[in-house]
């Protein structure tokens, strides 16, 4: 081993209480970035999932205006044959027509609001994990059939059960007044009340015969094979539209402005949490050092007056900082990744969270995701800040002249 | 009256596998408001005296008294009162704590007391005075000399008039003129308050201030002998 | 006591003897005190903010329902308790008696389902988020009034305005549809454009006629002082009615505003304590070096008769004092940066996303003198177990071998 290297280390070891402390506080930063970083991921990956997974998808063909506003009459006209067509130019059967609309559905004892849905039977369930959420009865089969699935909240209000007849009130695309009456085939349970309250889907022929449609609908699905895929799906979409028509291609972020903005909101106030503890240790680190040449000043004021420089000197203070930050980077990796892997394989459930985690679409238990970036991102921050808080302890050698430094006892 | 009993002394140390006898059946009387110097060769066992004296440390066996009372079988809070209320210690180096001034150094053995401090400062102030200092009364040990250092030790070791006062090797760190005065005022002071003064050296010059002399060789008395008569 | 004052002078001046150290470490005490109590406001005021909006849009502190209704939101389970009963205590701040049911609005272009509430503006302006002389237009001014109250965005998603005509569908207790056309007389906003798409307002006795209920309503809302403290409120309307009605307090209503308040709460005990963890390596570091230096001076005291229980003690006084200094200037920093921060922190670039949680837009951070005092007594209590080792440590030293120490 070199020999600076070897001063630098023995000289780490004279207060081994000391470095232990320090590197303790280092270790315990990085365990707790490494393992919050993994579930903030964990948790985003999820929150988007589940959410696109309900309904949105990762791309969507819509009118202009469609998304703020809702109106029935902004509409994708012939929306079958251009799903097809995009179905035949992704190459992808994730791709489904839908039309949507407000109705007043009510059973023998109850009416109540609810959000319909017109889906293509045989394609949504490629689109939307709602067909596979269906506990009771059956999901929707036939193009045309005057059927309904139903959200087992909207169920248990309406006092329908599967078999039950159900009726839809509400408006047709030319303003007209329109009703259909269904059969209650199937209940779905999502975990999301909202979704489980206001949701009930019947095919799309039977949607677009009740509201007037005229062969449009409202928004064509896409889902990709994951989110990194989306831009080059966009553009391809973007290349099958009729010439002329005004008909836009949103993705998943666009649609779901929201969910972006609560990671960002999360994330700002996540580093902001990690930034103090980051500090915090910066201080110890600060600290330690800045006591380790205090109390060696004698005897860095003999080596002084031997001839080496003090630039020499302030090099061998962040030597020793950075083999102190090596071992904590290591170390609180190492702790970090076996503390944060119990959990992916275990699940953190926090009591008391599932309402809220219900909220944004989140199951009880979560997972955190470690990768590359979670594990090492935390402890290589933490190093940087450890280097920086050993600057002004080596640059206090500069200052001090031999005399003096000897002077000292 | 006795002010120090010891019967029978023995202490030994290992160092490695072999045994080394500090104290080897020391039998020593001295009596109240003697001035004593204890002296030996490096090694020779007077700071393994003097700590088993001072109650500093526990002999392996015999016995200690001070002031007739038998203090080498008391428990560690009976001893810290002892040396707190009947024994002043002065020691080789570092006898001042660091971040009081001469005057709190002097007056912080009978706050541990509880002397209320009218009667403290009264007190501190005369002996300072008595010891030559009373211009350096708001000086910290950092700014004194050595010389001063041990003044102040010596004042704060006599100030709550303790009966016996120990210092090991206090004139060491001193050149030969400052160790005379500082002896001076050791010689003054047992006149003056009548303590028992017990000091450890080897140094030739200091012995001679002694009014007895007890010399020691690994750890056994070889020679006692009365100065007064000379 | 006397001894107390040696010890307290020794602790100080040792203190200051390596001020560099002691500054630093208190550097890190006040950063770590100012991000428990900030982080702590701006969760506070966050939570606070959503649980009063949510407060307002929805239950009040205090419910009372059908206990059919709480399963089977209907008409058809009205409450009891008619609407010119009065409830008189000085826990009541205010109270009223609502309908409400689900309905369908509709304009000539679109419909959509809402919540539709028939209040008595009167009773209800010291419970409604609306605020009445805001209103676009004017709000609803007696029970009778046929006009209808909606949000900014529902109308123009239904392209409507005020002085048009929409049409409002529910279903009577027969299980008929009932509708009803209102002529809109006023639009509110709201914080967040959700709840302006949910609600609608009209007057209780017109939708009463509407739905054929006469004097029925379906739920009684109340307002206490301080949403904090509903349980003397709900005793008081646990008594004033029968087993025919159900009790609620808002946390059972809106289980997730109940479920966000004890979250948060357990977030700011968990982040103080990690923080304080995250500063207690420096600390026991600080004071183990600050003895291990010492060790000769220990020995003297103890050599001169200080017993073992005051070197501890003294060690004790000084990690105190040091976290006492720190706590203060803490506390005072975090609440210097919460005053200036008073006209809020405008975070509208995340708008949609706080909507999520049912947060507004504007933050306002809230200095909670309870949370000053939980942080402080973390740090202490926490503080005070971490310097038993080193202190502990210091007053172990055998006087004989401390002095024996090179220092
Ligand atoms: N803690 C100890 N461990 C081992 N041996 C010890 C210890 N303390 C003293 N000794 C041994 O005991 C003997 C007597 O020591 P002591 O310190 O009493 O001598 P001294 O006369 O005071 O010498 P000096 O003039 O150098 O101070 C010596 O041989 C010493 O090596
Ligand atoms: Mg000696």
């Amino acid at each position: 081993m070199h020999i600076v290297l070897r001063l630098a280390w023995r000289n780490l070891w004279r207060q081994p209480r000391r470095t232990w402390l320090t590197t303790g506080a280092m270790v315990f930063c990085n365990i707790l970035l490494v393992f919050m970083m993994s579930m903030q991921f964990g948790m985003y990956g999820m929150m988007i999932d589940n959410t696109l997974q309900i309904f949105t998808g990762h791309l969507q063909v819509q009118a202009p205006g469609y998304k703020d506003e809702q109106k029935m009459r902004q509409v994708v006209p012939n929306i079958l044959p251009l799903a097809n067509t995009i179905r035949a130019e992704l190459q992808s059967k994730a791709v489904a027509a839908r039309g949507r609309t407000f109705v007043l559905a009510s059973s023998e004892e109850r009416s109540y609001g609810v959000m319909v849905y017109g889906v293509e039977p045989e394609f949504e369930q490629n689109v939307s994990n709602i067909p596979g959420l269906v506990r009771d009865g059956r999901y929707l089969r036939d193009h045309d059939a005057a059927e309904i699935v139903i959200g087992s909240i909207l169920a248990r209000n309406l006092r329908v059960d599967i078999g039950d007849e159900m009726t839809l009130l509400g408006g047709g695309a030319d303003g007209s007044f329109a009703a259909a009456v269904v059969d209650v085939v199937g209940i779905f349970t999502s975990g999301v009340t909202a979704i489980d309250r206001n949701i009930a889907e019947i095919p799309l022929g039977l949607f677009q015969e009740t509201f007037s449609m005229r062969g449009a609908g409202h928004q064509i699905v896409v889902v990709g094979e994951d989110l990194d895929e989306v831009p080059l799906l966009q553009m391809r979409v973007q290349s099958v539209l009729p010439a002329g028509s005004e008909l836009q291609v949103l993705d998943w972020d666009t649609l779901q402005p929201g969910l972006r903005q609560v990671i960002q909101a999360d994330m700002s106030s996540s580093f902001f949490m990690y930034f103090v503890l980051v500090v915090l240790v910066s201080f110890s680190v600060l600290n330690t050092q800045l006591m380790s040449v205090l109390e060696r000043t004698r005897e860095f004021g003999i080596v002084m007056a031997l001839g080496l420089k003090p630039g020499k000197l302030g090099g061998l203070i962040m030597l020793e900082t950075a083999l102190m930050g090596m071992m904590g980077v290591v170390l609180g990796a190492f702790a970090g990744a076996l503390f944060t892997s119990w959990f992916t394989t275990n699940g953190l459930a926090i009591p008391g969270m599932e309402e809220m985690a219900a909220q944004f679409n989140l199951p009880a238990k979560m997972y955190p995701r470690v990768n590359l970036l979670t594990l090492l991102a935390g402890p290589g921050i933490v190093f940087v800040f450890t280097m920086l808080a050993a600057i002004y302890p080596a640059l206090r050698l500069r200052w001090q002249n031999p005399v003096e430094a000897m002077r000292v006892a | 009256m006795s002010a120090v009993r010891c019967v029978d002394l023995c202490k030994t140390y290992r160092q490695g596998d072999q045994d080394i006898k500090a104290l080897d059946h020391v039998n020593l009387e001295i009596t109240s408001g003697d001035f004593v110097c204890l002296s030996a060769p490096s090694g020779g066992g007077k700071t393994t005296l003097l700590n088993a004296i001072g109650g500093l440390d526990t002999p392996d066996s015999g016995e200690v008294y001070v002031a007739g009372q038998r203090i080498d079988n008391l428990s560690k809070s009976d001893l810290a009162d002892l040396r707190l209320r009947k024994i002043g210690f002065v020691f080789q180096a570092y006898n001042l704590i660091p971040v009081l001034t001469a005057r709190e150094n002097i007056e912080f053995v009978m706050q541990v007391q509880g002397v209320p401090a009218s009667e403290r400062r009264e007190k501190s102030l005369a002996i300072l005075h008595e010891v030559g200092l009373e211009t350096l009364e708001d000086r910290r040990p950092a700014k004194m000399s050595g010389g001063q250092q041990q003044r102040v030790a010596v004042a704060r070791a006599i100030v709550s008039r303790p009966e016996l006062v120990l210092a090991d090797e206090p004139t060491a760190n001193l050149d030969s003129k400052t160790a005379g005065e500082l002896m001076e005022l050791f010689t003054a002071l047992n006149e003056r308050h009548n303590s028992t003064f017990i000091i450890a050296t080897h140094d030739q010059h200091i012995m001679t201030y002694a009014k007895r002399l007890i010399r020691m060789l690994d750890g056994r008395i070889v020679e006692d002998i009365d100065q007064r008569a000379a | 006591m006397r001894l107390f004052g040696v010890l307290f002078r020794l602790a100080w001046r040792n203190l200051w003897r390596n001020h560099r150290r002691t500054t630093i470490m208190l550097c890190a005490i006040a950063v770590g005190v100012w991000a428990m109590i900030f982080m702590t406001a701006l969760t506070r005021g966050m939570v606070d903010q959503m649980i009063i909006e949510g407060i307002r849009t929805l239950p009040g502190h205090v419910q009372i329902h059908n206990p059919k209704f709480l399963d089977d939101p209907s008409i058809s389970n009205p409450v009891s308790i008619s609407a010119q009963q009065s409830f008189d205590d000085p826990e009541i701040v205010a109270w009223s008696s609502r309908v409400k049911v689900p309905a369908v609005i509709s304009s000539e272009r679109e419909s959509r389902g809402i919540t539709l509430l028939g209040i008595d503006p009167v009773a209800e302006r010291h419970i409604s988020f609306i605020k009445y002389d805001e209103v676009d237009g004017r709000f609803l001014v007696d029970s009778d009034d046929k006009g209808i109250v909606i949000g900014a965005k529902l109308a123009n998603i239904l392209e409507t305005e005020i002085g048009k005509r929409v049409v409002i569908m529910s279903q009577d207790p027969d299980n008929d549809i009932a509708d009803r056309g209102f002529r809109v007389v006023g639009l509110y906003t709201a914080s967040t454009g959700a709840v302006e798409e949910a609600y609608a307002f009209v007057g209780r006795a017109t939708v009463q006629k509407m739905l054929r209920i006469g004097n029925q309503t379906t739920e009684v809302v109340f307002v206490g002082d301080d949403y904090r403290d509903v349980e003397a409120l709900y005793e008081v309307i646990l008594d004033a009615v029968d087993d025919s009605v159900s009790v609620q307090r808002w946390y059972e209503t809106n289980t997730y505003l109940g479920s966000m308040l004890n979250v948060m709460d357990g977030f700011v005990v968990v982040w103080i304590i990690v923080i304080f963890l995250a500063l207690s390596f420096g600390l026991v570091n600080t004071l183990m070096m600050a003895v291990f230096e010492r060790v000769r001076e220990i020995g003297l005291m103890l050599a001169l008769g200080m017993k073992p229980g005051s070197i501890l003690g003294q060690i004790l006084i000084e990690s105190m004092l040091l976290l006492l200094i720190g706590l203060v200037a803490g506390n005072m920093l975090a609440w210097a940066t919460v005053m200036s921060l008073q006209g809020g922190i405008d975070v509208s670039v995340v708008a949609e996303g706080l909507e999520m949680f049912g947060a507004a837009s504007v933050l306002y951070p809230k200095l909670n003198v309870d949370d000053m005092i939980l942080a402080s007594k973390v740090v202490l209590v926490l503080g005070f177990l971490a310097s038993l080792s080193p202190a502990w440590r210091a007053s172990r030293y055998k006087p004989v071998e401390a002095l024996a120490k090179v220092g």
